[in-house]
């Protein structure tokens, strides 16, 4: 077996992607959360991840998960679940503050989104303060 | 609502795409009924020429709690003939001294937002 592909299989088992690791391909869909306040990423903030239901006028819960220490969140969707449609990602925001013994103006931070070419990568930062935030589709 | 009973809460939308005041968006305030844990609607309305909209709450509905202001982004950007990657924004925030004023902004434009606490 060759070098390179040692370093392959390596990277696949490693990867704390498991989506990856199983489908080869990373979430289409991503995300990275950064504390502007204090100049750092966002770690180990709870993240959710829904999808609307038209028939059901309902969210139905597609991922939760919790930002690693640069602030993503990897794995959120795989390629085959993420269909045209309307999303959701929320954001604990004052549960995040609070494990830093601070409060929040924001108790959640909830960004709703069209997907219409699912085809395409789309990244959804979110850039927060305790008395601030802004998103934008990024890549 | 007269001047002198200016809502304690206001906004202002700013399209930040077209470096414009957002005239003409719908917008709403709710409340959050704890006991119920349902949104209760407060007060509708929509932007003026300069992107604001007064009388959101008078000072005495204006009670702690945990309230949301959505912007009818969507409606707003296809009025303008333009599609926007978020069908609306809600801005969900804590009041915790309602003697104080709030000023919540928002700026937009098709494929961003930001908004924060300001005066």
């Amino acid at each position: 077996m060759s070098v390179n592909r040692l370093h392959q299989l390596k990277s696949h088992i490693l990867s704390d992607n498991k989506i990856t690791a199983m489908t080869g391909s990373p979430s289409p869909l991503t995300t990275h959360v950064l504390n502007t306040a204090m100049g750092v990423p966002g770690s180990n903030m709870a993240i959710n991840l829904y999808q609307h239901d038209h028939s059901t006028n309902a969210w139905s819960l597609i991922t939760t998960g919790t930002t690693n220490d640069d602030g993503r969140c990897p794995g959120l969707i795989t390629k085959q679940q993420f269909t045209s449609g309307v999303y959701k990602m929320r954001f604990d925001t004052a549960q995040y503050w609070a494990s830093m013994g601070e409060t929040c103006f924001y108790p959640y931070v909830e960004i709703v989104f069209f997907i219409n070419d699912p085809g395409q990568n789309y990244h959804i930062p979110l850039l927060l303060s305790r008395f601030s935030y802004s998103t934008y589709r990024g890549s | 609502m007269t001047a002198a009973e200016s809502s304690p809460l206001t906004t202002h939308v700013l399209n930040t795409g077209d470096g414009v005041p957002a005239a003409r968006m719908a917008l709403s305030l709710h409340r959050l009924d704890s006991s119920m844990m349902i949104w209760n609607m407060l007060s509708v309305g929509t932007t003026n020429g300069d992107g604001r909209c007064s009388g959101l709450i008078s000072r005495a509905a204006f009670t702690p709690g945990m309230y949301k202001l959505r912007f009818e982004t969507g409606s707003y950007w296809e009025s303008l003939g333009q599609n926007c990657f978020y069908p609306y924004v809600e801005v969900v925030f804590n009041i915790n001294d309602p003697e104080q004023r709030f000023h919540l902004p928002l700026l937009m434009s098709r494929f961003s937002y930001s908004t924060y606490r300001g005066s």
